[in-house]
């Protein structure tokens, strides 16, 4: 029934465990999946601030560097389970809005993502993205603990 | 990789769409579902008023009937998959504790549910008890739209 997983990842422990069970899953059922990873956006200004330029290029380095890392073992992994694999780099201070988009322009039709994500269970409830991607997507998700 | 799904029911159009979708995903890899239907106690005393007895008992038929019409919808689409299943009814003023409970007590490994129930998106986010499923719940929550 499911065909196209999308597993976002922001590299903490808890979205490390919902990719390896996502991969899984998507074995156990022929689906595919596309890993998604989105940092920030780097801002010239903060607070009236200018912030060098080289800055600003070393941190656009670093997380996309980051990225890569994170991809890499989504790449990894699902290559070991014989998964076809996908994977896309985002910058966005909206994490959940690049999910939301990447799910649909990549005709994912299930977002399966962690409880919690970097900051971890401080947020009683759930986390604050993925609470996010489930008031705004119109795509079933699958949340993992 | 999921063998046994748990569809919590409330009769609403929402809820009837998730079990539709779940037992048709319960089919395609080859679970069994577990119909779920919760329905509120009704109070001895309310604002220091008895309640007659007799209209109690009416209310507890009147709660076991509807619940029953609602499991039926469940039994008929899973008969009709050819998939395994089972019902459960419970009454409690809290859906999402029974819900919880149930998975655990029948070894379900996934709760699928939708993301509003009777309420309907009135509350604006995602239903509460959905919400409360998922704050609670450390058994994988599918959350169909």
């Amino acid at each position: 029934m499911f065909k196209h997983i999308l597993l976002p990842t922001d590299g903490s422990e808890l979205s490390a465990t919902a990719i390896g069970q996502g991969i899984r899953f998507a074995k156990s059922i022929g689906a595919k999946v596309t890993g998604i990873c989105v940092m920030p956006l780097q801002h010239p200004f903060s607070y009236e601030t200018e912030i060098p330029m080289d800055a600003l290029e070393q941190a656009a380095k670093r997380y996309k560097e980051l990225a890569g890392t994170y991809l890499a073992a989504i790449e990894k992994g699902a290559k070991e389970a014989g998964v076809a694999c996908d994977i896309v780099f985002e910058k966005n201070d909206y994490p959940y809005e690049a999910i939301i988009r990447a799910a649909e322009q990549k005709g994912c039709d299930l977002i399966m993502m962690a409880s919690h994500g970097r900051r971890g269970v401080g947020a009683l409830l759930i986390g604050s993205e993925t609470q996010k991607v489930l008031t705004h997507t119109k795509i079933p998700v699958l949340v993992y603990r | 990789m999921f063998k046994h799904i748990l569809l919590p029911t409330d009769g609403s159009e929402l809820s009837a769409a998730t079990i539709q979708q779940g037992i048709r995903f319960a089919k395609s890899i080859g679970a069994k579902v577990t119909g779920l239907c919760v329905m509120p106690l009704r109070h001895t005393l309310f604002c220091e008023m008895e309640i007659p007895t007799k209209a109690q008992e009416q209310a507890a038929k009147r709660c076991k009937e509807r619940a029953e019409t609602y499991l039926t919808v469940i039994e008929k689409d899973a008969e009709e998959a050819g998939i395994a299943w089972d019902v459960f009814y419970e009454r409690n003023d809290y859906p999402h504790e029974v819900i919880i409970r149930v998975a655990k007590q029948k070894g379900c490994d996934l709760i699928m549910i939708a993301s509003h129930g009777r309420r309907g998106v009135g509350a604006l986010l995602i239903g509460s008890e959905t919400q409360k499923v998922l704050t609670h719940s450390k058994i994988p929550v599918l959350v169909y739209r």
